[in-house]
């Protein structure tokens, strides 16, 4: 594979390949926890943090691992960041650990952590490695918190937890429940996915412009 | 083979080692931490007492504190519940008054009810209703129409009544219990 610039690994996970609208991974936390912008924020942190740990851990002792017990080392590497993550949000942030709930230990399982590391990690140098969960972490946090900002807003009328409406807006309850996460991960990703065909098309008519 | 056991031996090895010293260097915090929220319900049960101070007594099975305000006159009660609600346990305190006729307030410490619905059990309007009445009788839910306090009535939690009634059907449950814990503790 040619290597590509570091730049390139870093930004290709916020827009082009963002885990989340793209990719559609690791749907269980963004669907359970996105019912507030600090959730998303939260999270998203929690997970880019064990994202990049273990890239880095996988990337590094890739050469010792013999192929056969790679999967059993790498979960245990990613667990292990896991319950440091948990320890230290139970520890330093202890109200953001309650609203996040069983989902921190769940981090464990998701997939975007094992597909990054089986699909990326281990098949580059730790530079490029660590670049790629980096954007990768950052991309999924940003769905979050704007999955997140939307759910609040609509479900709570509030935004950080800032009142934005007075007495007389009534809450869209949908919206904090497991339905509103379908109905804006939905609408979310079909925004995205036409912003990006969009910029494609731009892009093909320029090129087309330039060749005639 | 042989090097597929000692690479996964020293991963997972190493792992305990890191977890360990992390638990080790953190838990005092975490129990800080839980101490802590435990010590802002109790005070937030008796809110209009500056300064209380509490005690577990020496009870088994239920976590009963006695509350003390700074002139160490007792303020009253608070009593550990915890209720099967809709999506797991609810932790909650109830408030009794030194008499243990009354109850002095709820709080709820830990719950995982679903937010807007279920989770309402933590907002004054509902846990409100609780303060003044009488722990020694079955606390009834009603709906639709307005609670009686007299005849010891909550209004449910529209859209919410598993968890409605888990909280009141731990108190009722709890409540004479704790309160004989309590005589026979102070020896009254």
């Amino acid at each position: 594979m040619a290597a590509r610039s570091i730049s390139y690994e870093f930004t290709k996970g916020l827009l082009r390949n963002n885990p989340v609208f793209v990719q559609v991974l690791g749907m269980c936390p963004v669907l359970a926890v996105s019912t507030s912008v600090v959730n998303g924020l939260g999270m998203g942190l929690a997970t880019s943090f064990v994202l990049v740990s273990a890239a880095l851990i996988a990337s590094v002792i890739k050469p010792i691992v013999p192929s056969e017990v790679r999967i059993p080392v790498y979960a245990v590497v990613i667990a292990t960041f896991v319950t440091i993550a948990d320890l230290v949000l139970r520890a330093f942030f202890p109200p953001l650990s309650a609203s996040l709930g069983p989902y921190v230990p769940l981090i464990v399982v998701n997939c975007v952590i094992m597909g990054r590391i089986e699909a990326f990690a281990t098949r580059n140098r730790p530079i490029a490695a660590v670049s790629d969960a980096l954007g990768m972490g950052a991309g999924f946090t940003a769905a979050l918190m704007v999955l997140g900002a939307v759910r609040e807003v609509l479900g709570s009328g509030a935004f950080f937890g800032i009142e934005l409406f007075g007495e007389g807006f009534t809450p869209l309850l949908v919206m904090i429940l497991p339905a509103g996460a379908f109905l804006t991960l939905g609408v979310l990703m079909a925004v995205f996915n036409a912003a990006k065909e969009g910029s494609h098309m731009v892009l093909i008519k320029a090129e087309s412009k330039a060749e005639a | 083979m042989k090097r597929m056991i000692i690479v996964l031996t020293l991963a997972t090895l190493f792992s305990g080692l890191v977890l360990a010293a992390t638990f080790v260097s953190l838990s005092p915090l975490i129990e800080l931490n839980r101490e802590r929220a435990l010590q802002a319900s109790l005070a937030a049960l008796f809110a209009d007492v500056e300064d209380p101070t509490f005690e577990q007594l020496d009870v088994d099975v239920i976590d009963i504190y006695r509350g003390v305000d700074s002139e160490d006159q007792l303020i009253g009660y608070a009593v550990r519940i915890t209720a099967a609600g809709y999506n797991g346990p609810i932790n909650m305190l109830i408030g009794l008054t030194p008499e243990l006729t009354q109850i002095e307030g709820l709080q709820v410490v830990e719950n995982l009810e679903t937010p807007g619905l279920g989770g309402r059990i933590t907002e004054n309007q509902f846990r409100g209703q609780f303060r003044g009445l009488n722990p020694t009788r079955a606390i009834r839910t009603v709906r639709n129409v307005e609670p009686d306090p007299e005849a010891n009535e909550v209004q449910a939690i529209s859209g919410a009544t598993i968890s409605t009634n888990a909280v009141v059907e731990a108190i009722n449950r709890r409540a004479q219990e704790a309160i004989d814990a309590i005589r026979a503790a102070e020896g009254r």
